[in-house]
């Protein structure tokens, strides 16, 4: 099946500044969002799946660029390079909030306390739609039901506040898809909330994402999520994806290091209490005093002379691809434990 | 809408015994300050040549003689049934008095009031979203210097730049003999209203620029931004009408002791306010008028701490009365 690319993001560099000191939080990423396809980005805390959002986004703090690379936007008439954009100039503007939307983490925090939702998701489309006041409070209730908000005559006049924070996710949901994006960017958007809400909010984006083909970009730590509504992954290790394909390609037979210790490292569901779990060994390295080569070397098992050199990244199959020199063997390994656990 | 009513019956009838007790301790603190109205009445000169017999007379006559507690009381008293008293120095009923220096004070303290938050929010506004720029830390320092300058050094130099050496103002009062029109009388409030609102302004500004820097911030202007809206609006309609609670608070309490009169720019200015009749009447042991003129004051406390509570509610919705 052909997929149609709706973001590209290519070798993608993005530097923090501070004190005179370079921090090269994103350091050559690449990767595609599909239409009607969700991509969950998955990563140690602090390896930058949230700069790559806010990168995509033009949202980065004063104290960062993007040094090279390129993230473009394949629109309905045309492609638009969106690290070429004026950070908060007209044209990025847009684009935000009406083909590119986000959602953030905290849902107690992203929604503005002194005005109401209804407002809030209001603001989204007066400023991209050419709908008048009346038509936008209809769609703005039309948009709180389709989020399985009940009573949105009453909700839409309410605070934050007033709101669970179940039901401000869903909000901030229904404020994203208002003006029914072409992507989807979420930034750990249950990570806040408890975990029949998460499930509920999950299936939600699943809904929508099928209803209006959009791309989704999860970002998220849990594993369980990524096998539950992932069509692929993207497994970052201090601002290199090491390794990206399919789902089930990438989580049966991970040809990464990291990837595979990742794995190991969380227990399973329905596997039993006796799981064999082995926390990786070592500790992120300091992002200003990074090792030369692959960022993941210290901590490899695989580790050897060829490390110490950054590895291309190579395709381990069709649609599967890794940063690694010792690729092969490590997939090998999979390959071979996964054969051996079906027989 | 009936908890509303809840709670402003409840603050009302709260402000009954803190009237008391603080009117109580003000009658009390006079009491204790050496001297009476009647030696300030006279020249020591005087005063020593006055029959003694006479003078019994007159501290009889004007109550001077009663136990302390029986005085408060009496005044207490007189109050409640409107009788505000009369100034002992020239027997003018307090009532007139107040009416005469209250707009008075109320004009000099609105403009400044004016100056100072406007002024004080849009330099601190424009400060926080420069943050670190030159002309930041220029205000930082001019409001460090602002907050330390005395008022009446600064009133002092004022007067001596603009009215007597450049000639532009008047060096004080508020009305010239013959004089008509609105835009003479500007040219007297000018100079005290914009010297006292600058230095009020420096506070403002560290409020507002610290406030808004927190606001900032924040998730929800991420989130503002993330919905693709101009940046005048992330800072003015989510930005700053976040950070305005605080200053708003500030400002609100900030309003009874200019509503009280600042006695300092009344006093160098001639200004003929509340403030500067009440230095004269502490000076001048002028219970009556004291007691008024602190009544007053505590009573523009107590409302201002109710305007802020009020003000907050409608500012944020989360806040609510009771
Ligand atoms: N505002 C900022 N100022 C300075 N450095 C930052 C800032 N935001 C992120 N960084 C740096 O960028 C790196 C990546 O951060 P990022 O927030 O993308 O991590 P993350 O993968 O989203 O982590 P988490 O799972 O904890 O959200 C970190 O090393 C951090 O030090
Ligand atoms: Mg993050």
């Amino acid at each position: 099946m052909q997929q149609q690319a709706i973001i590209t993001v290519k070798d993608l560099r993005t530097y923090f500044y501070s004190d005179k000191r370079c921090n090269k939080v994103l350091n050559g990423i690449s990767f595609e969002l599909y239409k009607g396809r969700t991509l969950c980005v998955v990563g140690e805390s602090g390896c930058g799946k949230s700069v790559t959002a806010s990168s995509i986004m033009q949202l980065l703090p004063k104290l960062s660029r993007i040094e090279s690379g390129s993230i473009t936007y394949h629109a309905p008439d045309g492609d638009i390079r969106i690290d070429l954009l004026e950070r908060n100039g007209k044209e990025m503007r847009s684009l935000r909030g009406a083909d590119i939307a986000m959602i953030f983490q905290d849902p107690m925090t992203a929604l503005n306390p002194v005005y109401t939702i209804g407002y809030q998701i209001g603001e989204n489309l007066k400023y991209h739609t050419t709908l008048d006041k009346d038509a936008r409070r209809a769609r703005t209730l039309e948009l709180l039901t389709q989020m399985g908000i009940s009573t949105p005559e009453k909700r839409i006049d309410q605070y934050p506040h007033e709101f669970s924070g179940g039901m401000r996710q869903r909000a901030m949901i229904a404020m994203a898809m208002s003006c029914n994006p072409k992507v989807l960017i979420a930034d750990e958007p249950t990570t806040a909330l408890d975990v029949t809400i998460q499930a509920q909010i999950f299936e939600l984006m699943e809904k929508l994402k099928t209803e209006h083909d959009t791309a989704v970009m999860l970002i998220t730590h849990d594993m369980g999520v990524v096998s539950e509504l992932a069509d692929d992954v993207a497994v970052m290790y201090m601002g290199n994806i090491v390794e990206r394909g399919s789902v089930k390609e990438v989580l049966k037979h991970p040809a990464h290091p990291y990837t595979s210790a990742l794995l190991r490292s969380i227990p399973v569901l329905h596997k039993g209490k006796n799981q064999n779990l082995q926390p990786i060994r070592g500790s992120t390295p300091d992002p200003y005093d990074r090792p030369k080569g692959c960022q993941f070397g210290p901590r490899c098992d695989f580790f050897c002379e060829k490390c110490n050199e950054m590895p291309p990244e190579s395709p381990v199959c069709e649609g599967h691809s890794v940063r690694c020199w010792n690729a092969d063997q490590v997939y090998g390994s999979a390959v071979k434990a996964g054969s051996e656990s079906e027989r | 809408m009936r908890n509303t009513l809840q709670y402003v019956l409840k603050k009302l009838l709260l402000m009954i015994p803190m009237v008391l007790v603080i009117t109580f301790l003000i009658y009390w603190g006079l009491d204790l300050t050496p001297g009476d109205p009647i030696s300030y009445m006279f020249s020591p000169d005087q005063l020593a040549n006055i029959d003694p017999q006479k003078l019994a007379e007159m501290r009889e006559l004007y109550g001077l003689n009663d136990p302390f507690f029986i005085r408060y009381l009496k005044w207490l008293w007189q109050l409640l049934q409107g009788n505000f008293g009369y100034s002992i120095t020239n027997g003018v009923a307090i009532k007139d008095l107040l009416a005469q220096l209250f707009p008075a004070t109320l004009e000099l303290s609105l403009a400044a009031l004016l100056i100072s938050t406007v002024l004080g929010s849009v330099l601190g506004i424009l400060s926080a979203l420069k943050k670190g720029s030159v002309g930041d830390n220029l205000l930082t320092v001019a409001g460090m210097i602002g907050v330390s300058i005395p008022q009446f050094f600064f009133g002092m130099v004022c007067i001596v730049v603009f009215a007597l050496n450049l000639g532009w103002l008047p060096i004080g009062g508020r009305t010239a003999p013959g004089m008509t029109g609105a835009l003479a009388h500007l040219k007297f409030l000018i100079l005290p209203a914009s010297v006292l609102g600058i230095s009020l302004t420096a506070g403002v500004m560290r409020y507002a620029r610290s406030s808004m820097l927190d606001t900032m911030n924040k998730d929800y202007i991420k989130t503002a931004r993330a919905k693709g809206l101009p940046e005048w609006r992330v800072n003015l309609v989510h930005g700053f009408r976040v950070s305005l609670t605080p200053v708003v608070v500030l400002i609100g309490f900030r309003l009874p002791t200019l509503i009280g009169g600042s006695v300092v720019i009344e006093t160098i200015f001639q200004w003929p306010g509340i403030g500067n009749a009440f230095k004269t009447a502490v000076t001048g042991q002028n219970y009556p008028l004291v007691m008024m003129i602190a009544l007053f004051s505590v009573l523009a406390v107590l409302m201002a701490s109710f305007l802020v509570d009020i003000l907050t509610a409608i500012l944020d919705p989360r806040v609510k009365l009771e």
